[in-house]
């Protein structure tokens, strides 16, 4: 059975009488759960559409950082001028024209996939989640949030509400998808490099992450100071790119191989680091 | 009169594009039943015990044990079973059909079927050879001496897939007490001869009355993947049919297409030549592999078209040529666009590239030197009779594409140390890559004349519309268009004075299958006859029955034990020049350009065959750098469209071609093949770019990042 509920507050009340799929866009509902053309998804058990839910689906922004509604679709992130810049360069080479226009950002999260593309983005954005069920609203950071593939701390009595990401400041930006084609593709790999410097060059912030190389997205925040101190001192890089070696544990699979997303993964590394200013 | 190459619309543009097209799987006949395959989900081995679960009223479970005929595929080896009856041989081989109205039930009734299996080791190396060839040509004599060089480069191929529009599907039916079939399909007779036998009818007894049709529902693209496949669902039907008198649709999922139909045969083609070190070719050894999976099928005839294309598009006065279709525990390859050709072109041209590089010459000096010119020898000995104008090709797109002085230049940059690794995003090697290749036109051979044996009829009313009956099936190449448009032309009355429908074998007589280029040249050049002699008999008002039959022409002169002779009656030749970036980071690689120039005699339509060249490189440059697939123990690892990558219009470039006008003499207004050479220069010409760009020898395809990251720190 899908129920269609007629409001946000309807929704929390279905979800806490019984377990249920969360369907927003679906486009990721539909696939894994595909059936026999003709025949209905086999998800197990009900399953509750919150794709017509207006409540969910709003950007705003105060002190505490950007809020995105959960059911906002990626195409809208596109077309809002408060979405940052990293997000969009992230979304716009996501999947293709008909998914972006039904797939939402709440379900890229909820999703947990470890190539989910704005996850890397959401992760250097300190981004904290926030869950809400009859009994309240819980605020939980991303990194805790999700898990492992396909996992997170969602109670099944919740439903992501909205994330924030917070609000910094960065001089320089790089992000690379690295997918089979270059558009409509899964991610082999991906990176994201964020780094604030101030007027003298001195770098104040530098954020990392990697995407499908690993159970989660990769992001260490003792490398990163590391990595900053480095920069700012012109020490060589070599421990610290060891040190993340460490961390990018890939796999092989049909789309790519362990050994291209970990050289490929460092080689991205390599060049953010040169584009920081560092050796 | 108004040159005939001048475009029109295409007739089936409104309906495709517009979404409205009828394909198999969108028709639904009264009271349909559905059915879905059983298969096994072994690699190889013995079924000791199957056992079905009790049916429901009206649902059904047709097997090995309902085949009225002999239990294998009709086509030209007795070798495939149409079920199961106890040896597997390869992961998800069809046992039997699970009938009924709802899907769900389906489903269930599948579940609990149980199979006992006893397992075999299967095979995937190259060991079992099940059909070999070899011919020699000239005097090979040569050995490695003093003066003598012995070069050698291995060639590695993968599968390609398909990816047309509609998956596999077919209708059957029982109507006016035939056993019907209505589906996606290049070969309506094909198709019709396969049910023939699986039903155990006599060719003669269908003579005198007929128990079998088979009809055409529109087809969105097949690029050869429904040449012989279809026939398997259509003989499953037709003994389900035939046993339960009722309306069946068998569509395959996207996935079950992918993992159990055909693909492009994987290779491994071994080159070696005898070369003096001014670049003196002596003789040139082929040693042709292609792995033909768990069945024969038509492997035997892609092998030769493989072997025959062993001097590309060049001529060399010495040579050995062997091959051999391996059998192995996998899902049967098939015919693909180019049949055997893009294996052994990429293999030749990354390989005359090897020998320049090697003796330190240059290649295109070295290129120019074999290139075949007219009154030359083929591979089998035969003469390429007619003007081929590949020097004037090959400067035109050399011209437009600044071909010389980029090759230059980014040799230099890779020479000069540009190989260091680059650590800005946008720090990319840059290369371009030229491809020449040819394709032989028709069947292989006698094949027209011995096997084929094509008739043609057109049939006038009284009210002077003008039909034409032929079995060839438009795919999208758009034969409803072009052979229209060949016969209003010629008999100068309006495009809608002359009908062409989908084939159905009651109503059209064989004029062969719709494959190997050969539908305009040879259908079209009948379509053309029989136009010319309706002309000249025409009586206005009156019904008119015109039938022309193919003859070989005169010179073609081919022996089938040998493969010596002329093993086509016409070429055409291509020129494809591709430049690309790829990146120093990530090894991605991005196509920057393309140009192209082709002789295919005479465009009948030129914005169609335009629309061939676009898609036919694409497809071409996805073979060479994108379409990655590969069996895991015999089972395919990339079965959808996610996993499996095509070129999206994003990945694509713009695309410059150009058509000369060099009109085939036998041909309908000088006509030749069209629809597979397009593919066939594409891998080697992006392989070449790449090559180009990293300074490496490239040696297999797709050349994906991942391999070029292997090339590149193999220092």
């Amino acid at each position: 059975m899908v129920i269609l509920p007629k409001d946000y507050k309807h929704t929390l009340d279905a979800l806490q009488d019984e377990k249920l799929t969360i369907i927003a866009g679906g486009t990721d509902v539909m696939v894994k759960n595909r059936n026999w053309s003709g025949l209905i998804p086999r998800v197990e058990g009900n399953s509750i559409n919150i794709f017509q839910l207006n409540e969910l689906s709003y950007i705003r922004e105060d002190e505490s950082g950007l809020h995105i509604g959960a059911g906002t679709k990626l195409e809208e992130l596109l077309n809002s001028p408060l979405i940052f810049e990293p997000l969009k360069a992230a979304v716009r080479e996501m999947a293709s024209p008909a998914i972006r226009h039904v797939g939402t950002i709440g379900g890229n999260v909820g999703n947990a996939s470890p190539a989910g593309d704005t996850l890397p983005i959401l992760y250097v954005y300190d981004t904290v989640i926030v869950l809400e069920s009859v009994e309240g609203i819980r605020e939980i950071s991303i990194f805790e949030f999700i898990t492992g593939p396909g996992k997170t701390t969602r109670k099944s009595n919740e439903i992501i509400k909205e994330i924030i990401l917070k609000n910094i400041d960065y001089t320089g930006f790089y992000y690379e998808k690295v997918g089979g084609r270059r558009s409509d593709a899964i991610s082999k790999l991906s990176f994201v490099g964020l780094y604030n410097a101030d007027e003298k060059g001195t770098i104040k912030d530098v954020r990392i992450a990697f995407g499908a190389v690993y159970k989660t997205i990769v992001r260490n925040h003792e490398l990163e100071r590391q990595l900053l101190q480095s920069l700012n001192s012109e020490k060589s890089m070599e421990d610290i790119i060891d040190e993340y070696s460490q961390l990018i544990q890939p796999i092989d699979d049909q789309r790519s191989n362990a050994n291209y997303r970990k050289n490929c993964s460092l080689s991205l590394l390599k060049s953010f680091i040169q584009m920081a200013g560092g050796n | 009169m108004k040159d005939i190459s001048i475009s029109i619309n295409k007739v089936d543009n409104i309906s495709k594009i517009s979404g409205k097209e009828a394909y198999v799987g969108d028709i639904k006949l009264p009271d349909m039943y559905h059915a879905k395959t059983f298969r096994a989900n072994i690699i190889k081995g013995t079924i000791k015990k199957i056992t079905y679960p009790n049916l429901p009223k009206d649902y059904y479970i047709v097997d090995a044990s309902d085949i009225p005929g002999k239990n294998f595929v009709k086509i030209i080896f007795d070798d495939m079973p149409v079920f199961v009856e106890n040896k597997v041989s390869y992961y998800g081989e069809p046992i039997c059909l699970v009938i009924g109205k709802d899907k769900t039930e389906i489903l269930k009734i599948m579940d609990g079927i149980s199979v006992t299996y006893e397992e075999d080791t299967p095979e995937f190396e190259y060991k079992d050879a099940v059909i070999h060839y070899d011919f020699n040509k000239g005097d090979p004599k040569y050995k490695e001496s003093d003066d003598l060089k012995l070069i050698e480069g291995t060639y590695d191929m993968g599968y390609q897939e398909h990816v047309y529009i509609e998956p596999q599907g077919m209708i059957g039916y029982f109507e006016n007490n035939k056993v019907s079939m209505l589906g996606a399909m290049q070969c309506p007779y094909y198709i019709k001869n396969a049910v023939l036998s699986i039903l155990g009818i006599e060719p003669e007894e269908e003579e005198k009355n007929s128990k079998v049709k088979v009809k055409q529902a529109p087809v969105g693209g097949a690029f050869g993947g429904k040449e012989e496949f279809p026939s398997l669902l259509a003989c499953q039907l037709a003994v389900a049919v035939n046993k339960l008198k009722i309306p069946i649709s068998l569509i395959y999922e996207r996935t079950e297409d992918m993992e159990f139909s055909t693909k492009r045969h994987p290779a491994t083609i071994e080159l070696k030549t005898l070369v003096t070190k001014e670049g003196d070719i002596k003789q040139v050894m082929a040693k042709v592999s292609i792995d033909g999976g768990a069945y024969k099928g038509l492997s035997g005839v892609v092998l030769q078209r493989a072997m025959l294309a062993a001097s590309g598009a060049y001529a060399f006065d010495n040579m050995i040529v062997t091959g051999d279709v391996f059998r192995t525990n996998t899902v049967p390859t098939g015919a693909f666009r180019g049949f055997g050709a893009p294996q052994m072109i990429f293999s030749v041209e990354m390989f005359i590239q090897h020998i320049a590089k090697t003796l330190s010459i240059n290649p295109l000096k070295l290129r120019k030197k074999y290139l075949v010119k007219q009154g030359d020898t083929t591979s089998t000995s035969g003469t390429f009779r007619d003007t081929v104008i590949m020097p004037d090709m090959i400067k035109k797109a050399m011209d437009i594409s600044n071909y010389e002085s980029k090759t230059t230049k980014y040799e230099k940059l890779i020479n000069a140390g540009n190989s260091v690794k680059g650590y800005s995003k946008d720090d990319v090697y840059r290369g371009v890559g030229m491809s020449w290749f040819l394709h032989g036109c028709g069947f292989t051979g006698s094949g027209e004349q011995k096997h084929i044996k094509a008739v043609v009829r057109l049939a006038k009313d009284a009210n002077n519309q003008v039909t034409i009956l032929i079995a060839s099936v438009d795919m999208g190449q758009g034969i409803k268009t072009t052979m229209r448009k060949l016969v209003a032309h010629e008999l100068e009355i309006p495009f809608e004075q002359v009908t062409l429908d989908d084939p159905d074998t009651d109503y059209v007589p064989d004029s062969g299958p719709t494959v190997a280029s050969r539908t305009m040249m040879i259908v079209g050049g009948l379509v053309l006859e029989a136009t010319k002699k309706l002309k000249k008999q025409w009586k206005d008002n009156e019904e008119q029955l015109i039938e022309t039959n193919y003859k070989q022409p005169d010179y073609v002169k081919w022996d089938d034990e040998t493969l010596i002779g002329d093993a086509y009656p016409a070429y055409s030749w291509g020129v494809n020049i591709v430049e690309v970036e790829v990146s120093k980071v990530t090894y991605q690689v991005n196509l920057v350009g393309t140009w192209s120039v082709y002789d295919i005699g005479k465009a009948i339509d030129e914005r169609i065959i335009m629309g061939q060249c676009d898609g036919g490189l694409l497809q071409g440059i996805g073979y060479g750098m994108l379409e990655v697939m590969n069996h895991k123990d015999g089972k395919i690892q990339q079965k959808s469209v996610t996993d499996y990558i095509i070129p999206t219009a994003k990945d694509s470039a713009k695309m410059e071609t150009h058509l000369m006008n060099n009109p085939f003499a036998l041909g309908p207004y000088g006509a030749k093949g069209a629809g597979e050479l397009t593919l066939i220069g594409g891998a080697p010409a992006v392989a070449l770019a790449i090559e180009n760009a990293i300074g490496k020898n490239v040696y297999k395809i797709p050349v994906t990042p991942e391999y070029i990251m292997e090339l590149m720190n193999n220092e």
